[in-house]
């Protein structure tokens, strides 16, 4: 008996002791070999308040949720592609600070008198990474890729409406439209300009050089490790000049809360933070704030109620004015984005040209919802609290997709409907599906979605009445003939204040129509570390990123990154 | 024997073709395909371009036309190439006419998968099964109820919400492990015992966790197993011959309560190629869990099918392996009836 | 019986069930809060006297959501495992008593199903039926049948050749009667058993699927997506994470407890040491 029992506690001596093996074994590999400094306890000593000039060197590190499909951003698409392939390549424009239009590759261009020739001026002496030299050849190269029928870019359409383009010489790029076309210039500020000298053998769709690019601007590729980062490094070869950081390193983390974790130690500089964070958490934790610095700029995107306009009741101007009227605006500026965001009337940039002053979203006012709703024929005619007409009771059902703050403003928006008599339901869907199943064969009540804020004021493919087909982007239907021909003006006229004009009268008439609810535009909000400087606070129209190749890491701050996690 | 092999063998050829033919149209229940994501919602992206790719990729010919496309391709044992990451083969590597190799999808995630696996069965198996044991020669008393109760709790606790508090306590509050990841920055940089232990530090909260949930499991098994073999005559025989208690459980028990643990392998086989998505994603470890969730939200099919496909002909051999393992260890049943 | 109540773990077990179960039935009568009362100006309150347990990104009661949330836990448990079992007895059954080439064929369709995941159905689900946790439910309950498929079958097969059957059989007993008077009381045990851990592992998924934004949407309130819309804020508001993550985990417990304790008294084959 003794025996037994003397060898189920070396058993269980055995079994706790593995354990125990491993709890203590890792902090021992850790102190073993490593001199890290990613401790938190270590990193409380340092003082970030000291000032220092600007200086070389250092590594950025931010973190992603999805990677890059490519870096070629015309096929890749995703935001982490452009996200990354933006600071390998350049374009011939670029905005800049104040949101205005100037030349990155260009030096100058002209407009021809008849507004249909583009002529750009490029900087002499260009240069890819590689040494070799960067000319107009390569923009008529990338143009005939963009356009290529082969090329499997969704992004060509801008383009093909180029009748001729031409290189005259290595400094010249001519394109002539066939009839004048406003939002050119903003197209050639998005379009990444490519090597032809090693493109040219390659077919673009499945080319290496997708994973292992060539590009001009002030990092180049150095390393990709499947899943889990992407470095960039100098580009000795940089055509705008010499950035401040020599490396940029995107982790490629998929959980919020992972990433949150890391910033907190001190193992990513940066991070795009939601509202709760900015708000509450960073107020709450004062050793997080003596080392990350908050910055808010305005967003870049607006987040509406849109409605199925081929259907009953929402065809009815009345109805749809009803239920804006019926919608606490503020309440869900308030309550989703706890007060980090601005209320807007238009599909456009508060504060930018194209941005009507004179509008203001409808105001919150149920009485008036109720009286719209009531000349609509809707009425509680069977005291059960909810609106019908004709023996039909007002519901329906409000789609969106898994996005935590636009499942909360539809929640918001539920209950403010509810208030009124209107019975709305929730529905919560996976991307694909939702575009698959519900917004392409049109088969929906009603959406809580988001476009971006655009810096050209064409908004010719979501609001025509030609752009309504299955896949197209006016999803709800819209059709005015009136903004038909204000969208269609739009797109002619170059001169700045004539186009305004014609975009304030488009932003009234969409307001007065309401096809969509105007719900809210969210600020962005990012942590960065203190040891980043360099950084506008506050932040310009274009936002804290419009100058990211002036930050700076002073070198006392740099990490040492050899053992750095 | 011979004849029971041939036949599950045998077998196994019209249930692949039954699995993937079923898995193939579930996999189009589900609506939209690459397309309906892929840059989907930017006003600048033309509908045209994503027909174009739709008939590039046969997505717009009937279901069965395209399972059949896909039959002929995996006849060559082509598994293709993704349709999200611009064309990286989904299983192997290959190599472009200039020398570009482009790494397979499986190949690179297949092996982080693995090593999770092995660590996390390795650690079961070295702490269930003394627990097992322990628990049995202690039936019914406080050791045995308080290693049922520890066990259990391992098994209930939600796998996200341990990993977070866990993160947490071991990466930001004190820096003991990485938080996320699979390798720290200059790992290339690195000699081979310093990246063995890199990895391994980045490993073990992930190990960790998915152990920890397997753990009741096995030691229960353990533990039943050899309760129902100590109460067999023989070991009563064994003890009356005067052997020593030691040799009894573990020379005669052990070795037989451990027999149908072998039928536990051969199931788990295809487990371990099979990653955990949840912990793929909060750990950030790009393995194939993480590859197959996303390959499904991005209806990714070469991705999805090859993925299934491994798995399938995994699960097939790996039930074959644990019942002639079975069999085979069994005197009385390799000498008697096989079936 | 006495073998049962002996061990304390199946008291425990016992104990938290029955005080879930409690909970979840007299909630909207224990609640202090509509669990949908959204209160802006109480957002992410950490526990007082007002709030148990705190309150949510739309400033909603956690203990209120929390109660409610048992009722959506237990029952994707229950229908889940009701219709595996109820499937899992019909097919064991039928395989396990007729033997030969039925039941090889429900034993290959039992080796397809185990290599189908389970993950692209409910995808396929969500998207095209309403989505209610009904649907959810079902996938889940009709992707989990193969264990007490088989666990049935191997009853079926070990005691269909007892006397007592054989004697039925002798004496003209139809099939029906044999399997429904005999066989299956005599199964019961291990089919119990086997729901009870089902219902375990059920609530378990659902807290997975809620985290990756498949579980019960929004604004119903299940553990799952309760803990899954704290998950970012685990360092602050930890009453969001805290509460349900403890709920599951002993919930998941008490239900492990009582199934194993359960197989423990009625397995003939563990004596007293």
């Amino acid at each position: 008996m003794m025996q037994i029992k003397h060898n189920q506690y070396q058993l269980i001596k055995l079994a706790l002791s593995k354990l125990v093996f491993i709890a203590l074994f890792t902090p021992l590999m850790i102190t073993a070999c490593s001199d890290s400094s990613s401790s938190n306890q270590i990193n409380n000593k340092i003082d970030y308040t000291k000032s220092y000039p600007p200086s070389n060197g250092g590594t950025l590190i931010d973190a992603m949720t999805g990677e890059p499909s490519g870096l070629i951003a015309m096929i890749a698409g995703e935001s982490a592609a452009s996200a990354i392939a933006g600071n390998i390549f350049n374009s011939l424009l670029r905005y800049d600070k104040n949101l205005e239009l100037t030349g990155e590759l260009v030096d100058t261009w002209d407009v021809s008198k008849d507004q249909k020739t583009i002529t750009f001026h490029l900087k002499p002496n260009l240069k890819w990474a590689d040494n070799q030299p960067l000319t107009s050849d390569d923009v008529l190269f990338t143009w005939q890729k963009v356009t290529d029928e082969k090329t499997r870019t969704p992004y060509g359409s801008d383009f093909k409406l180029v009748m001729k383009a031409e290189a005259p010489d290595a400094n010249t790029f001519r394109v002539t439209y066939a009839a004048p076309y406003a939002p050119a210039l903003d197209t050639w500020a998005g379009l990444h300009i490519l090597p032809k000298h090693l493109l040219k053998d390659q077919d673009i769709n499945t080319t290496a050089f997708a994973r292992n690019p060539v590009g001009s601007h002030y990092y180049k590729l150095e390393k990709w490790k499947n899943g889990q980062f992407l470095k960039l490094t100098r580009n000795e070869n940089a055509t705008q000049g010499q950035a401040k950081i020599d490396n940029l390193l995107s982790r490629i983390i998929p959980d919020k809360a992972a990433q949150f974790l890391e910033l907190s130690a001190d193992n990513i500089d940066s991070m795009g933070l939601n509202p709760i964070q900015y708000a509450r958490i960073f107020p709450a934790r004062p050793d997080l704030n003596k080392n990350i610095a908050l910055y808010k700029e305005l967003g870049n995107s607006y987040t509406y109620l849109g409605f199925n306009l081929k259907r009953k009741p929402f065809d009815d101007v009345r109805v749809r004015q009803a239920i804006n009227y019926a919608i606490n605006k503020q309440e869900i500026i308030d309550g989703v984005l706890l007060g980090l965001g601005e209320p807007v009337a238009s599909p456009y940039k508060p504060g930018t040209r194209w941005s009507n002053p004179e509008l203001k979203p409808y105001p919150y006012d149920p009485n008036k919802a109720k009286a719209l709703l009531k000349a609509a024929g809707y009425e509680d005619h069977d005291g059960d609290g909810i609106l019908d007409k004709d023996g039909k009771p007002f519901t329906f059902e409000i789609l969106t997709n898994q996005n935590k703050e636009r499942e909360m403003t539809g929640v918001l928006i539920q209950r403010r409907l509810n208030d009124i008599g209107i019975k709305a339901n929730i529905r919560v869907l996976e991307w694909a599906s939702f575009l698959g199943r519900f917004i392409k064969p049109k088969e929906f009540d009603v959406v809580v979605l988001g476009w971006s804020l655009s810096l050209d004021p064409d908004q010719y493919s979501i609001w025509h009445s030609s752009q309504q087909a299955p896949g197209q982007f006016n999803f709800i239907s819209y059709s005015n003939p009136r903004v038909d021909k204000l969208l269609e003006a739009g797109r002619l006229e170059l001169n700045p204040d004539k186009r305004m004009k014609i975009y304030h009268e488009f932003s009234k008439i969409l307001l007065e129509d309401s096809p969509i609810v105007f719900l809210s535009a969210g600020y962005g909000l990012t942590a960065i570390h203190k040891r980043v400087r360099g950084i506008s606070n506050p932040a310009p129209p274009a936002g804290i990123g419009h100058n990211t190749y002036e930050w700076y890491i002073p070198s006392a701050y740099a990490r040492n990154e050899m053992s750095e996690h | 024997m011979l004849k029971y092999l041939v036949k599950r063998i045998f077998w196994m050829v019209p249930l692949l073709i039954g699995i993937s033919l079923i898995s193939f149209f579930i996999m189009h229940l589900a609506p939209g395909d690459i397309t309906t994501s892929e840059a989907s919602f930017n006003p600048k992206a033309s509908e045209e371009s994503r027909q174009k790719l739709r008939e590039l990729y046969s997505l717009d010919k009937p279901v069965i036309v395209q399972y059949g496309l896909w039959v002929k391709r995996m006849a060559t044992l082509d598994f293709g190439t993704s349709f999200a990451s611009h064309q990286r083969p989904v299983f192997w590597q290959t190599k472009d006419k200039d020398g570009n190799v482009t790494l397979g999808m499986i190949q690179e995630a297949l092996p982080i998968t693995l090593l999770i696996n092995v660590l996390s069965l390795a650690l079961i198996i070295s702490v269930a099964l003394p627990l097992g044991v322990v628990s049995a020669l202690n039936q019914n008393q406080l050791t045995d109820r308080s290693i049922t109760l520890f066990v259990f709790i391992g098994f209930a606790i939600p796998g996200f919400w341990l990993a977070l508090m866990l993160m947490y306590w071991t990466g930001v509050q004190h820096a003991w492990l990485p938080i996320s990841g699979l390798q720290s920055i200059g790992h290339e940089n690195m000699n081979w015992l310093a990246q063995t232990t890199d990895t391994l530090k980045h490993l073990v909260l992930p190990v960790f966790i998915s152990g920890i949930t397997g753990l009741a499991g096995i030691s229960l098994f353990v533990r039943n197993g050899m309760l129902e073999v100590l109460h067999q005559d023989y070991i009563t025989t064994a003890r009356s011959k005067g052997l020593s208690e030691n040799r009894v459980i573990y020379g005669h028990a052990l070795r037989n309560a451990l027999l149908p643990l072998i039928t536990i392998f051969g199931l788990s086989i295809p487990g371990l190629i099979g990653g955990s998505v949840i912990a793929e994603s909060i750990f950030a470890i790009p393995g194939m869990g993480k590859l197959f969730y996303d390959a499904v939200l991005m209806r990714d099919f070469p991705v999805i099918m090859g993925i299934l496909t491994i798995g399938a002909v995994l699960t097939l051999i790996g039930n074959l392996l644990a019942d002639v393992a079975y069999a085979w260890a069994d005197p009385r049943v390799r000498r008697g009836v096989v079936q | 019986m006495r073998k049962l109540l002996s061990n304390p773990l199946v008291l425990i077990g016992f104990i938290i069930i029955a005080s879930v179960l409690l909970l979840a039935v007299i909630a909207p009568l224990v609640a202090p809060y509509d669990p949908d009362a959204i209160d802006v100006k109480a957002i992410l309150l950490s526990p007082s006297s007002h709030h148990l347990m705190g309150t949510d990104g739309l400033g909603r009661d956690v203990f209120s959501r929390m109660l409610y949330g048992a009722r959506i836990s237990l029952m994707v448990g229950f229908v889940a495992v009701g219709i595996a079992t109820a499937i899992g007895i019909v097919l064991g059954a039928i395989a396990g008593f007729y033997r030969g080439w039925v039941d090889t064929l429900i034993m290959r369709i039992v080796d397809v199903m185990l290599s189908i995941p389970t993950f692209f159905l409910i995808l396929a689900v969500i998207a095209f039926l309403t989505p209610s946790i009904w649907n959810i439910m079902i996938v889940i309950g009709l992707t989990s049948w193969m264990g007490v498929t088989r666990l049935v079958r191997a009853e079926f097969l070990s005691l269909r050749n007892r006397e007592f059957v054989l004697a039925a059989q002798a004496l003209g007993a139809k099939d029906v009667r044999l399997i429904f008077t005999h066989l299956l009381p005599n199964s019961l045990t291990p089919i119990i058993v086997c729901s009870i851990l089902g219902i375990a592992s059920a609530v378990l998924v659902e807290s997975g699927l809620s985290f990756l934004g498949l579980g019960v949407q929004a604004p119903q309130a299940s553990w799952g997506n309760i803990l899954t819309d704290g998950k970012e804020y685990i360092q602050f508001a930890w009453w969001l994470s805290l509460f349900p993550g403890l709920a599951i985990l002993i919930t998941v417990l008490g239900y492990n407890l009582l199934g194993d304790g359960l197989r423990e008294a009625y397995n003939p084959r563990s004596s007293q040491h």
